[in-house]
């Protein structure tokens, strides 16, 4: 299935996390911080850390390692 | 009806031997799977050889059929328990699933919300790909996918192993795996070792199938930094030599290129519900986490409420299931059989004896490390919080500085903001001061539309 993130086109397979599927595609750096704009990504993988939270379908703060992609989703990474 | 929150091992285990004793049981799970972390699953869209990842893969699967098949259970899947409270013997909790709440009220509540990495501040760990070890097992397990090409796995504890033979199965190159305690410590404690031959066993066989790959196991060795390259990702980190209290051997650092570097210290128990209800904790002599304190049949300071699992204290899946059995059997009224846990508890509290964290990680830190990664507090903010600001313990740091009261609700860095402060103040954190950064008024951040909706009562 394709979803998108930051406008491109992404393909994961159903039942992958957001957070796994950017990284199959190379896509690491998920956010920027507010204070310092330090890139940041997936740290614990469990959702534990809220290091990886991205925008899904407009709803902020999604854990990206924990929410599973769906067809046309719109990810945006905490932009600056 | 006995309520029991978290499938992993602990939970499992829990339901199965309630219902078994004929209590109906409703088994309450965030994830969209059931396993917990020890046996996460692949969904069934992506089709390999599972057994190939875990060992112990067809046990798990057959527990989850069982606890999915059994007609007394009720399995609630993608349900989170965000809020619990305890009055008069009975239990409220608070579940959100697919935007909808509900409210459980129940006198009989199992508790097994498992445990997540321990991770250890140092300069870069908030590179992206700096990460922990379960979260690449996680990644690998639960997705397929490699967390990176060329990856450093580090830390302690005997964890480091099975992800390292894991990655190594899956083509991934493990450019290095460094544990920072010496075998010595193995010597010290193996006539409690040798209690447990299987689990012996299963450490040798991943010893074993590394080396096949060319993968050796370097003992005394820690991360001490971590390094990006121009694109903002981990490009390197640095190694040394480290002494006995984790601190660094001068001359011995050396970098190693990477893209991955996978780095824990053993496990921190979530005790966020148990914090809610109430529950009695303590500070664990054997690795200074903070735990539920339990009676031998598992039940906690609160009457009609039981916990299993890591919760309780870190010693891996086997002891977690031996303890959600007796949970779900005591809770259910029944007679319980704790001679197997004692043997694995005596196993576990070895094992944690011979992978300890010494106190000198701190000596890695520089002023501008950050310490807590939400609210991007450094070292220097925290230590100006004590010389300058006279703070003297975690919650004082918390609120002059905000590290620890970020959306991770301080479970990142609450346990070692304790020993920071500990060491810059020269007071020792109490008991009760660790504790309390266990603790958290909520169980997970929702999101403030839904939290809206809802008529919180108090
Ligand atoms: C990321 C990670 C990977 C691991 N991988 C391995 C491995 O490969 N091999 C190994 O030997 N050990 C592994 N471990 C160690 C593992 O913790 C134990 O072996 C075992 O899984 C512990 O069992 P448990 O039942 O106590 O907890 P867990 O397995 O952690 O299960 C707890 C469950 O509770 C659920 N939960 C927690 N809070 C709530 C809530 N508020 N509402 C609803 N549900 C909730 C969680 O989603 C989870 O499924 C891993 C640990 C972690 C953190
Ligand atoms: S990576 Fe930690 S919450 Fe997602």
């Amino acid at each position: 299935m394709i979803f998108f993130f930051e406008n491109n086109e992404i393909h994961a397979i159903a039942g992958q996390t957001v957070g796994s599927a950017l990284l199959e595609n190379n896509v690491r750096v998920l956010r920027r911080t507010r204070f310092e704009g330090a890139p940041r990504g997936m740290f614990c993988g469990i959702g534990v850390c809220f290091d990886c939270v991205v925008t899904i379908n407009g709803v902020a703060n999604q854990r990206a390692c924990l929410v599973e992609v769906e067809e046309g989703m719109r990810v945006e990474g905490f932009q600056r | 009806m006995i309520t029991v929150v978290g499938a992993g091992p602990a939970g499992l285990a829990a339901a199965l031997s309630a219902a078994n004793a004929g209590e109906s049981v409703e088994l309450i799970e965030s994830g969209a799977r059931l396993g917990g972390q020890y046996w996460r699953n692949l969904p069934n869209s992506i089709v390999v050889d599972q057994q190939a990842l875990n060992h112990d893969f067809q046990s798990g699967k057959v527990l989850r059929e069982k606890v999915q098949a059994h007609p007394n259970i009720t399995v609630l899947l993608n349900t989170q328990v965000w809020r619990a409270s305890h009055e008069e013997g009975i239990s409220i909790l608070h579940t959100i699933s697919g935007g909808t709440t509900r409210e459980i009220r129940t006198n009989k509540l199992i508790l097994a919300t498992g445990a997540y990495d321990r991770t250890l501040p140092f300069p870069g760990w908030d590179i992206p790909g700096v990460m922990t070890p379960g979260g690449v097992q996680a990644l690998l397990k639960g997705n397929n996918v490699k967390a990176g090409k060329k990856i450093v796995i580090a830390g302690t504890g005997p964890f480091l192993l099975p992800v390292a033979t894991g990655l190594a199965k899956y083509g991934v190159d493990v450019v290095g795996l460094f544990e920072a305690n010496r075998l010595r410590r193995w010597i010290w404690q193996l006539p409690a070792l040798l209690n447990n031959i299987s689990a012996i066993k299963e450490g040798a066989s991943y010893l074993h199938t590394l080396r096949k790959f060319k993968v050796r196991v370097q003992r005394g060795y820690a991360v001490v930094e971590a390094h990006s390259g121009s694109d903002g990702n981990l490009s390197a980190v640095t190694v040394a030599r480290v002494k006995s209290d984790f601190s660094v051997i001068e001359g011995s650092q050396r970098k190693v290129v990477c893209d991955v570097a996978a780095i824990g210290w053993g496990f921190t128990a979530d005790l966020s519900l148990a914090g809610n209800l109430g529950l009695m904790q303590q500070v664990s002599l054997l690795d200074g986490g903070t735990y539920v304190v339990v009676d031998e049949h598992q039940g906690t300071s609160q009457a009609g409420i039981f916990a299993a699992g890591e919760i309780t204290g870190i010693g891996g899946s086997k002891l977690s299931l031996a303890e959600g059995e007796i949970a779900g059997s005591a809770a259910a009224g029944s007679e319980t059989n704790t001679s197997k846990k004692r043997k694995l508890a005596k196993f576990a509290s070895a094992l944690l004896r011979t992978y300890p964290v010494g106190p000198n990680w701190q000596s890695w830190l520089k002023p501008e490390t950050t310490i807590c990664r939400c609210e991007e507090v450094t070292l220097e903010i925290i230590e100006k919080s004590v010389l300058d600001l006279g703070a003297t313990d975690s919650r004082t740091v918390k609120l002059f500085t905000r590290c620890g009261m970020g959306m991770c609700q301080g479970r990142i860095c609450g346990r070692s903001v304790n020993d920071v402060v500990a060491r810059i103040s020269g007071k020792p954190a109490s008991d009760a001061d660790r504790v309390s950064s266990a603790a958290r008024p909520i169980a997970s951040p929702i999101l403030l539309g839904e939290l809206a909706q809802i008529p919180i009562v108090d």
